[in-house]
């Protein structure tokens, strides 16, 4: 899952990065409106993280521009917490409101439901066969037995396991699974998959030569 | 009760009963008067018919023989005294002969039915009386009775005076004495009249009750419309009371006593609405304000606390939360000193002191950071005695000082110039920024205003706010102009010694 904050305060932008990439997320961070809207809009993020008082362009723009061409799920962060803010913000298009202060656990709550509900899906725990995928522990068991998958392994399944019968491209899946500071080497994500197929079963995930990998 | 106390409906009630005097006053007049014609007519009738009597008694109209005599120039027979035997009294009666052409005054298919009775000289007995004449008792004719009557002091002359007229039940009756001594009675019945008269009073009640009618209607009416105002007056206080700023009392009649009056009062809630308005950003800025240092403290301590971290990684993150701290106790300072500024409370120091060594000390204070960005400061300071608080004081100049090497470019110049003009002390900071967009320049000493949106100067937008009233309690006025790409200008002017 990668993701996108825009902060403008360098401290709180900082420490919800790091927490995230702690979670095994691949996280970017932009610290003013244009550099966030720049990226908004040249990569495809699962999910944004959107403060609304930025220098340079301000939330409500982004949404209102990234609108028109993305529907890539927005997290909006604000210090103001009147109705009619909240009431703007989800009107001009923004799918969850956060106001400062607020608790991690909470934003990061919030933002796995976003993603989840963007990928069309209502419960936390996705089950493929033997294997049981719980997005909000982020654990993975096999015939009832949780098996340790690493961040990053775990990223993997989660996002094959939402795009359940796609095929997903090798390119998706950089995109999606290292942030823009990775330079990730062509074979780690070979190795990831092979780490997966031996922990959950050679089956789980399956080749698609020349086009990609599906969980099917 | 309640309703006695509405306005509307006192109003009402006065009113109503000022109408009601003034229709009965009207009613009984009008009564009055149609009475008197209707009795005037029948009183002239009556004194015809006395005149006639009168020559009756004494001018007989020659009898006449002739057989070609109509049987109605005579009364039928018994009809009149003089068919009787004449009644014996001290002096012969005079001979009573109606003529037939005067019979019709006293016909008895007449509604009226007028009738006669002729007295002899006083207590002479009676002469004639005609048939039907109604029982009336003979002491009704007492002395007293006779004395009552006008006497005329030449008969037939009109009275000099109206003759006496007499009521008995549904009959009205005058008299008159001649001069040889005979009183003749004259009377009527007046049921046509009194019926007349009854009907009258029946339409006029009729009438007066229908302009009552229409006049109460019309009243409330007219006085709901004139309390109109009042009513939306009260409503619109009543949705504004219930916290509801922005209602308005809608204005139709501006010139009239009520339209003033709302007039008044809609711009004392548009006061109240915009300090209420005000209020209530200031306090949601200064929320707003917190909110970004204490999310910043959570979310550090948060991501720190998650798992084991290094010695260096609790370091960055004991630092950030200092720095979110720091900025929050700026924050509260500012908002306690502005607080005490509104209230009055702050104690300002009255100590006389030359403000140019505040501004130069101040200026050496902001050199370093002005330094760092490449900005040259230049003073032009001439003594000048003030009397204030010089910490505060020297609070605004640092403010305006460091906000003149914030917003100027790299390589710029800010000069500050103090001289005495007029008895004031004149202080102005100029810097070579790119200057402030007019629509901005009017509101930068509103709190939390700043015209630059963003949070990059770290400054929490009080700080001219805060200038401003410590100028301003100080006796003094702070100015800004600004030319985009050119510069800004600061001017504070003080009272000196």
């Amino acid at each position: 899952m990668r993701i996108l904050i825009v902060e403008d305060e360098p401290d709180l932008l900082r420490s919800i990065a790091q927490a995230l990439r702690e979670g095994g997320y691949a996280v970017d961070t932009a610290p003013d409106g244009e550099d966030g809207f720049y990226k908004a809009e040249n990569y495809d993020y699962d999910a944004i993280v959107l403060d609304v008082m930025l220098p340079k362009m301000d939330g409500w723009e982004i949404l209102k521009r990234l609108r028109k061409i993305k529907k890539t799920p927005v997290l909006m962060l604000t210090a103001r917490d009147q109705t009619r803010d909240r009431v703007k913000g989800l009107d001009t298009g923004a799918d969850d409101y956060v106001v400062k202060p607020f608790d991690l656990p909470e934003l990061f709550a919030r933002l796995r439901a976003l993603i989840r509900r963007s990928a069309n899906k209502t419960t936390n725990v996705i089950e493929i066969g033997q294997i049981k995928i719980d997005t909000a522990l982020r654990n993975v068991s096999l015939q009832e037995k949780p098996v340790e998958l690493t961040a990053r392994e775990y990223a993997l399944v989660e996002f094959l396991a939402l795009h359940r019968g796609e095929v997903v491209t090798r390119t998706q899946l950089y995109e999606h699974l290292f942030d823009e500071n990775e330079s990730s080497l062509s074979n780690l994500l070979d190795v990831h998959v092979s780490n997966v197929r031996k922990k959950l079963g050679a089956e789980f995930i399956v080749t698609r030569r020349g086009h990609g990998y599906c969980i099917e | 009760m309640k309703i006695f106390k509405s306005i509307k409906w006192r109003l009402q009630l006065w009113y109503g009963l000022i109408l009601v005097v003034v229709l009965a006053g009207f009613g009984l007049t009008a009564y009055q008067l149609e009475r008197n014609r209707q009795f005037r007519q029948v009183d002239d009738e009556l004194h015809r018919r006395i005149g006639v009597l009168g020559n009756a008694l004494h001018h007989p109209p020659p009898r006449r023989q002739d057989e070609n005599e109509q049987p109605f120039d005579r009364p039928p027979p018994g009809q009149f005294p003089d068919a009787g035997p004449p009644l014996q009294r001290n002096r012969p009666l005079p001979e009573f002969n109606l003529p037939s052409w005067d019979a019709h005054f006293f016909d008895t298919n007449d509604p009226h039915g007028y009738y006669y009775v002729v007295f002899g000289t006083e207590g002479g007995g009676e002469i004639a009386r005609s048939a039907n004449y109604p029982n009336h008792e003979i002491t009704s004719y007492s002395s007293d009775f006779f004395a009552s009557v006008n006497r005329f002091s030449q008969f037939p002359t009109p009275a000099t005076k109206p003759p006496r007229m007499f009521n008995f039940d549904n009959y009205r009756e005058t008299a008159d004495v001649l001069p040889s001594g005979e009183t003749i009675w004259v009377g009527c019945s007046v049921l046509p009249e009194l019926k007349e008269l009854h009907r009258t009073a029946l339409n006029l009640t009729a009438i007066g009750g229908l302009i009552l009618l229409i006049g109460l209607a019309g009243g409330w009416w007219f006085v709901g419309r004139a309390l109109q105002p009042i009513s939306e007056i009260s409503s619109t206080a009543v949705k504004i009371s219930a916290g509801d700023l922005s209602q308005r009392i809608n204005v139709a009649e501006a010139e009239s006593e009520l339209g003033q009056l709302a007039a008044v009062l809609n711009s004392t809630f548009a006061r109240l609405e915009a300090a209420f308005a005000q209020q209530q950003q200031f306090t949601s800025d200064a929320a707003h304000e917190l909110r970004t240092p204490v999310s910043v403290m959570l979310t550090q301590a948060q991501a720190a606390l998650n798992r084991e971290r290094t010695a260096p990684e609790y370091r960055e993150t004991v630092e950030a939360c200092q720095r979110a701290a720091q900025r929050m106790r700026r924050l509260i300072e500012s908002l306690l000193a502005l607080a005490r500024l509104d209230a009055g409370q702050e104690a300002l120091k009255r100590l006389r002191f030359d403000f140019s060594k505040t501004i130069s000390d101040c200026a050496e204070l902001v050199k370093p950071i002005a330094e760092e960005r490449g900005v040259k400061i230049f003073t032009t300071l001439e003594p000048v005695e003030i009397t204030g608080d010089s910490e505060r004081l020297a609070q605004v100049v640092t403010n305006l000082l460091t906000n003149a090497v914030y917003y100027n470019q790299p390589g710029g110049e800010v000069r500050v110039r103090l001289e005495s003009q007029g008895g004031m002390a004149i202080f102005t900071v100029s810097d070579t920024g790119a200057g402030i967009p007019a629509e901005d320049l009017s509101r930068v000493f509103e709190r939390f205003y700043r015209a630059d949106k963003s949070r990059s100067t770290g400054g929490n937008g009080l700080g001219l706010a805060i200038s401003k009233a410590v100028v301003g309690a100080h006796g003094g006025t702070i100015e800004v102009s600004s030319a985009e790409n050119v510069g800004t200008v600061f001017t504070v002017r003080l009272p000196a010694v």
